[in-house]
């Protein structure tokens, strides 16, 4: 699941998954680096394909919560996976 | 109304210049502009008529305010929306330009939405102008009570120019940032006593929605085009009214350091008297928003969630 987040939301960015998903890069650096994206609209719209991506394949519906722009990527990930496992959870 | 006057031989037809029809905003744009065939000197003439209806003194508005009967409370709210208005002339400015740019990028490709984009930054100038009547209303008012001064370093700080975006996303932005000052200020009027101050904090209440109106006007007219799509002005929707979203302002947990711009949202401070004051009504700004959303795209949401289950279902996979 982890790899297929990350394959999904650095197809999206336009950016490689090993400079995304650095210790040091957060939603700000991201919207910074990537050529297709003006500001957190675009961070917000990244997320809900990845999740709409996830819905189509896995059937489940991933909410994401309003996250600063300081957040690092890792923690990023972490709280995507947290909020697959508890939709999966409740779904079921 | 043609008048005829018999001056000894000669019939002279006295044909008034001006329109018998009151002023308006024209609500279809694209319409107007395709369908209908008119004109930007067409357009622009209607532009005029409704700012001209409009205009007020901010000299005679606040001669009627009673400034010994204006409350802590009162003046603390002056305060805060003389501040917030700094923020509108750069936001015009930006409009102004951005929507010229867009103007010539369209003209070959697409010519009615390079005349939407012309029509927006020919309004933009009478924007501008009603915005600075409440700038120097409110900033006036809040020197003459004594409040706190602005240092020109907060002045020029406001006047940033927030940096450049799809123009749907940023009508949309803009039109709830009028639907958030309209709200604001009608909350306002419900806690002022002195009637002068309640009749300005009224009259720019309703200017703001005036301005709302004519954002949704020509995010409308950019979605009608077909060249810009309901998705964008539903993410600006979700982004102010998802949780912890921009429509709680200032008295969100976290709010980002921008660096780049003020959102006047942001900036809304509490002092002495406030306390049993909260000039959120979300409630009342959400129904707003839903009520741009329907006259933009025609797409019709109750709630916040309902909000951004279309705007995900738009986005695609």
């Amino acid at each position: 699941m982890e790899s297929y987040i990350r394959q999904r939301f650095a197809e999206y960015v336009g950016l490689p998954e090993e400079q995304l998903f650095a210790d040091d890069v957060t939603l700000a650096t991201v919207i910074g680096r990537s050529a297709k994206m003006t500001n957190s609209i675009d961070l917000m719209e990244t997320f809900a394909r990845t999740s709409n991506a996830l819905r189509k394949e896995h059937g489940v519906r991933v909410r994401l919560p309003t996250l600063p722009l300081d957040t690092p990527m890792p923690r990023v990930l972490t709280i995507f996976l947290e909020e697959f496992d508890r939709q999966k959870r409740a779904a079921a | 109304m043609t008048v005829e006057a018999d001056h000894g031989t000669v019939l002279v037809t006295q044909r008034p210049a001006g329109p018998d029809a009151p002023p308006a905003i024209i609500t279809d744009l694209f319409g107007a502009l395709t369908r209908h065939g008119l004109s930007l000197v067409d357009v622009t003439w209607e532009q005029q008529r409704l700012h001209e209806s409009r205009r007020w003194s901010v000299l005679d508005m606040l001669a009627a305010v009673d400034l010994d009967r204006l409350t802590p409370l009162d003046r603390t709210l002056v305060w805060n929306a003389g501040r917030a208005e700094l923020t509108t002339k750069p936001g015009a400015d930006r409009l102004e330009r951005q929507a010229d740019a867009e103007c010539r990028r369209w003209q070959d490709s697409n010519p009615t939405v390079s005349a939407i984009m012309q029509a927006c930054g020919t309004w933009s100038r009478y924007w501008n102008e009603e915005e600075a009547h409440h700038e120097t209303a409110f900033n006036r008012l809040a020197q003459l009570t004594g409040m706190a001064p602005i240092p020109d370093e907060t002045f020029i700080e406001f006047r940033q120019v927030f940096p450049d975006d799809d123009m749907l996303r940023t009508l949309m932005l803009l039109a709830i940032s009028e639907i958030t000052a309209a709200v604001n200020y009608g909350q306002c009027q419900q806690v002022i006593d002195d009637p002068g101050l309640r009749r300005l904090f009224k009259q720019v209440a309703a200017d703001e929605i005036q301005h709302r109106n004519y954002f949704v006007s020509f995010a409308k007219a950019l979605v009608d085009s077909g060249e810009y799509q309901a998705k964008d002005a539903f993410a600006v929707a979700h982004l102010f009214l998802r949780e912890d979203g921009e429509i709680l302002g200032s008295s969100r947990d976290q709010v980002e350091n921008r660096g780049t711009h003020v959102n006047w949202w942001d900036r809304l401070e509490r002092k002495a008297g406030e306390d049993d004051f909260r000039p959120e009504a979300v409630e009342k700004k959400q129904q707003l928003v839903f009520g741009a959303l329907k006259k933009i795209t025609g797409i019709e949401v109750h709630s916040r969630e309902e909000l951004e289950d279309t705007w995900m279902d738009l986005v695609g996979g």
